[in-house]
């Protein structure tokens, strides 16, 4: 349990920071249509940011300690890709039903590679089973 | 693996979730959508982007059968039921950071919330049901 903890907690933080230098910082332009939210309305809607990602760290983490875990950093890094491309093929939707430029999808889909990627790397380096057998 | 379970649960997962999805989001929540017009493509605009929703389901069915083949290939549909619920809570995730930075209603994200726990949880469980490993593990 502390070890899912720990796992938890860096890998949140990371997805948080990652999530702001980003999207926040590093694609500020890009989000200038009117698909988005004046930025006080996201400011005082800004802890569904927190929750929503603390619900992504926490889904991602049980997967990695109920299917996974054992196969350390590379295991996770797998994990990630996989998920990652789940996330890619929601976003092919998205791009099908939501005016969005291609080049935002595809900035979305590098950048959430990157992310999950570290992410597995950080849930597999740090999360141990209490027992040597995945389930 | 066993590629023939394989197959035979990703071309019934990919069945069920584009299925699902046309009525559930595309139906069900039709006028909830509706609400906030200048979100979506016009019809026209969607008719030429269709391939791309087709080929987001073809990606999400074949990796959400991978996933399950690697996490608990002999588990079953409880297992692929768990999986499932696990794969929404990271689409649910996703969707509540959409909701902070995109003008969505409350009914819109409600919608996309239950929409996403029953798509995968029924995902997951044809899957599990579906999907068998060559030899037992």
């Amino acid at each position: 349990m502390r070890r899912f903890s720990l796992a938890f907690l860096a890998a949140f933080v990371f997805i948080f920071l990652w999530g702001w230098l980003y999207n926040g910082v590093l694609l500020k332009d890009v989000y200038t249509q009117s698909l988005w939210r004046p930025q006080n309305e996201t400011i005082s809607l800004f802890h569904w940011i927190i929750i929503g990602q603390a619900i992504l760290v926490l889904a991602f983490v049980m997967i990695y300690a109920s299917g996974f875990a054992g196969g350390g950093v590379a295991a996770g890094i797998r994990l990630g890709i996989m998920l990652e491309i789940l996330a890619i093929g929601a976003r092919m939707m998205m791009y099908a039903v939501q005016p969005l430029p291609a080049k935002l999808i595809v900035y979305w889909s590098v950048g959430g590679l990157i992310e999950m990627i570290v992410t597995g790397a950080i849930v597999g380096a740090i999360y141990k089973p209490t027992t040597s057998a995945a389930i | 693996m066993n590629p023939k379970r394989f197959f035979i649960a990703f071309i019934v997962t990919f069945v069920f979730i584009f299925l699902f999805g046309f009525l559930w989001y595309g139906k069900f929540m039709q006028d909830i959508h509706n609400e906030v017009p200048m979100l979506w493509r016009t019809e026209a605009d969607f008719g030429s982007h269709f391939p791309w929703l087709i080929l987001g389901h073809v990606v999400m069915a074949f990796f959400l059968t991978l996933l399950y083949a690697r996490f608990v290939p002999a588990g079953g549909a409880a297992a692929g039921i768990v999986l499932g619920i696990l794969v929404a809570c990271l689409y649910i995730g996703n969707n509540l950071v959409t909701f902070a930075v995109q003008p969505l209603t409350t009914k819109i994200l409600g919608g996309w919330i239950v929409g996403n726990l029953l798509e995968f949880g029924i995902a997951g469980a044809i899957v599990g049901a579906l999907y068998k490993p060559s030899t037992a593990v």
